[in-house]
């Protein structure tokens, strides 16, 4: 019996993301508990409480209760993640109260930067050698080189303090009811200062990357052949060039999410915006294992899922890939 | 024409009447809004919130506890008298028969009865119940609480931060740090808890309309997380904010009313005295005669600080000892110390003894002070003097857990530190020094070399006549300070703001909410006084 070749290697593939998949558990397992100190230092040492030597035995042996790697793998497919030392309520609750708000977040401003970048950038490498693009290439790099709590700290004295257009803080009014409408609209009002801010950050790199790859593309001789058969530029620019000009930019965004818990923990901590990163960052301070081990093992699983995703998307957008493997 | 004067004279009463009762012109305020820089600090029950300061006040809006503390000491709370017998080493509590649970159910002594037995099975870390040998209701609203041995942090402790809780709902719970349930919230504080948003880190609290002390001025109490407490107050989304001090004036300048604490957080250099040359007392000595208090203040908080006494108890402290021995800087001091134990200095300046370097490790991290993070410079200051007077040191920035392990563990030479309390009650001296009663702190210097001090700091702990007590508690000061185990560098100011439109005033309350906790929160600044 003659074996499928495609479909050998996609088995192979998927046994490698199998096997990424183990590799990770056993990280998220085992990383986090080599943290120096454990949650009751964290929580207790130096606080207001001062424990007694038996206060804090018994606080240990309460708190570190020991779980076996193949406990937490069993748990952690019957979505039983445990709970949180610190808040003492399910993880899963905890994750699920937190992703929205980061998936809101970096994933507005991952898609926003990427298709304002990818437009600017094929338009910039166009119209190469001129005015706007020398201009844009310039103001672009800076861009590049400021970090996010710079502009995140600009934007808000300028929006919160000076003017005082938008929310200082937060992903909604507090407490507030609303309509529907004003709801969506008051999330809007709290969600602008950080989306412009990580925008501001993500945007240059889309640009500049397409910029690169669009301007090798127009060498090629494939647009020489297009306009030369007279196609109108418009064409040419997009169905032809951007195109081809798309896979690097499709590279990057697979990257991005692997950090799409902590990305915005700058931006999170500046506007007190919720979401994983500020999530994860308080349970690796408070040594919170059951919630780090959660968090990291799910934002792993994530990355390898988009990347698996992408694997398929490289092959609908240049069919040369799905060829050439 | 009768109507119209009728509308006049009625107008002018109003006008004569409002400088007088400026309140019966103030409405309900709807709702208080609170800023807080990281959110999340628990929920708000005995059992559920964090051990910081934050945690506890977030707490005490629900419960109540026997009696509480305002601007001008104790006061009544859920009891509306007490005393205590020394004869019977007990103490008597009458409690005030309008308090209730937010459930309506009444609040009696079988109530106080209950949450003393039961934080015996199951302790709250706050306070301590191995002293009370039992209580008891001989009556619905009286309690009698026994010691075992003298107790002299009662009223602070067990009094003034042991919250009360139902006996109709807590008396099946087996394990209540688990328990999470609606009804365990139920209290008997002004205000009841109605949400935490853990994602959010904002907290909703409602008026308990048939609160024993009367209606709480705001209908809603909100804390919500702003990254820019400033902003947020400028911006006036929030009511009430820490502030850095350097701000004070501008938001002064803004109509906003600016509050400073009295000095009850100190910053302090741990060292650990179980090690050499750190367990000679020469070399701790030659150590505080090398630090510039004042430099550090200057340079690290722009002057806004006051260096501390080496006793540990805050100079506002009515027990504080003015004849505490001090260490004012005098590096020619430590040269001659440093010396008689044999230390040369080498060509590099720096000092040696056989050959080997007098090299000493500084761990220095960002502390938490009122539940606020706060950067400083610190651990470069300390370790330019040090250097100046020929110590070599490492300075490692860690973060805080990481040192706070490392110094729990004594894998350390020197750390910067820092707690509050230190303008509480004086059994802050006992945590913060014996390793009987702070083992489990990074802050206690966990110090038992010196009989006489241990000797002391039992003695304070038995001794119920204030008088007396201060006097041990000044000569404790002074041992200490000669041991000088740890060095208490300064302490810093600390500032809040609010917006004075709602008519709340807000204030620091004189030796700390509770054990000691410098916020300015105070349940009492919503609750209406029979002189107001």
């Amino acid at each position: 019996m003659k074996e499928n070749p495609k479909r050998m290697r996609r088995g192979q593939y998927l046994l490698a993301y199998v096997l990424a998949a183990l590799v990770m558990m056993v990280a998220s397992y085992s990383v986090p508990r080599w943290l120096p100190g454990d949650f009751v230092t964290a929580m207790y040492s130096s606080s207001h409480v001062t424990l007694n030597a038996e206060q804090e035995a018994d606080l240990r042996a309460y708190y570190t209760q020991r779980q076996g790697f193949g406990r937490y793998v069993v748990d952690f497919f019957t979505l039983n993640w445990g709970y949180s030392y610190a808040f003492l309520t399910p993880i899963s609750g905890l994750i699920s109260e937190a992703l929205p708000w980061t998936l809101l977040l970096l994933g507005s401003a991952h898609l926003l930067s990427m298709i304002l970048g990818f437009l600017a950038g094929v338009e910039a490498a166009w119209r190469r050698g001129g005015v706007i693009e020398k201009a844009g290439v310039g103001s672009m790099t800076i861009l590049e080189g400021v970090p996010e709590i710079g502009t995140g700290v600009i934007l808000l004295l300028l929006f919160a303090l000076h003017l005082g257009w938008l929310p200082a803080a937060g992903a909604e009014t507090a407490y507030v009811t609303h309509s529907a409408g004003r709801w969506i609209l008051d999330v809007v009002r709290h969600l602008a200062l950080p989306l412009a801010t990580l925008i501001l950050a993500y945007f240059p790199g889309n640009f500049l990357l397409t910029r690169g790859s669009m301007v090798m593309v127009l060498k090629e001789q494939f647009i020489e052949t297009a306009r030369a058969k007279g196609l109108p530029s418009l064409r040419i620019r997009y169905a032809h060039a951007a195109r081809n000009a798309l896979l690097p930019m499709v590279t990057r965004f697979g990257l991005r999410i692997a950090f799409m818990v902590t990305g915005a923990l700058v931006v999170e901590t500046i506007y007190a915006y919720p979401g994983l990163g500020t999530l994860l960052f308080n349970a690796i301070s408070m040594r919170d294992l059951p919630l780090i081990q959660g968090i990291v093992l799910l934002s792993s699983l994530m990355v390898l899922f988009v990347n698996l995703a992408l694997e398929f998307v490289y092959g609908w957008i240049d069919p040369r890939v799905k060829h050439a493997s | 024409m009768r109507k119209r004067c009728t509308c006049l004279f009625s107008f002018a009463v109003a006008l004569l009447l409002f400088p007088v009762f400026p309140d019966l012109a103030r409405a309900q305020v709807q709702e208080i809004r609170i800023a807080d820089s990281k959110g999340d600090w628990g929920y708000p029950n005995p059992f559920r919130h964090y051990p910081r300061g934050p945690g506890y006040i977030r707490m005490s809006w629900v419960f109540d506890t026997l009696v509480w503390k305002d601007r001008k000491g104790y006061m009544p709370a859920l009891a509306d008298s007490w005393s205590y017998d020394p004869g019977r080493m007990a103490f008597t509590f009458n409690l005030n028969p309008r308090a209730r649970w937010h459930d309506d159910q009444p609040l009696t002594a079988h109530d106080v009865v209950f949450t003393i037995e039961y934080f015996k099975k199951h302790a709250y870390s706050w306070i301590s119940v191995d002293d009370v040998s039992r209580a008891e209701a001989p009556e619905p609203h009286k309690v009698i609480i026994y010691l075992s041995k003298p107790y002299s942090p009662f009223i602070s402790d067990i009094g003034g931060t042991m919250p009360i809780m139902p006996k109709h709902i807590w008396q099946s719970v087996d394990n209540p740090e688990a328990y999470n349930d609606p009804k365990a919230f139920v209290g008997s504080g002004p205000y009841r808890f109605m949400d935490f948003n853990k994602a959010q880190g904002t907290y909703l609290y409602e008026a308990f309309g048939d609160y024993y002390q009367g209606r709480p001025k705001a209908d809603r109490l909100i804390y919500i997380r702003s990254g820019q407490p400033l902003v947020s107050l400028t911006s006036r989304q929030v009511d009430l904010a820490n502030i850095q001090p350097d701000m004070a004036e501008p938001l002064k300048q803004k109509g906003l009313v600016v509050i400073k604490d009295e000095r009850g957080w100190n910053k302090k250099l741990m060292i650990n005295h179980k090690k050499a040359p750190f367990s000679d007392k020469r070399f701790r000595h030659a150590l505080a005669f090398a630090i510039n208090q004042q430099e550090i203040i200057d340079k690290s908080h722009r002057g806004f600080a006051m260096p501390a006494s080496y006793g540990l108890l805050s100079v506002d402290h009515d027990m504080y000892n003015p004849g505490t021995p001090s260490y004012a800087f005098n590096p020619e001091k430590t040269r001659t110390l440093i010396e008689s134990m044999g230390y040369q200095k080498g060509a590099d300046g720096f000092y040696q003894k056989d050959g080997r370097p007098l090299k000493i490790e500084l761990l220095s991290s960002n502390i938490t002070v009122a539940g606020q993070s706060a950067a400083d410079r610190d651990g470069e200051v300390i370790k330019k003097q040090l250097e100046q007077v020929g110590i070599r040191v490492d300075l490692v920035n860690l973060e805080q857990t990481t040192t706070d392990s490392k110094v729990k563990s004594w894998d350390f030479d020197l750390a910067v530190s820092g707690h509050g309390g230190v303008s509480g009650d004086p059994r802050i001296l006992n945590e913060m020094i014996s390793s009987q009663y702070g083992a489990g702190s990074v802050n206690s210097a966990r110090y038992d070399d010196a009989p006489e001090l241990n000797r002391l700091l039992e003695a304070q702990m038995l001794e119920m006549d204030q008088d007396k007590r201060k006097a041990i508690v000044y000569k404790i000061q002074e041992v200490y300070a000669q041991a000088l185990p740890a060095i208490s560098l300064y302490y810093p100011d600390s500032m809040a703001a609010y917006s004075p439109d709602k008519g709340i005033v807000w204030y620091y309350t004189p030796g700390g909410i509770s054990k000691g906790i410098p916020i300015p929160q105070n349940k009492m600044s919503l609750i209406k006084k029979s002189d107001e």
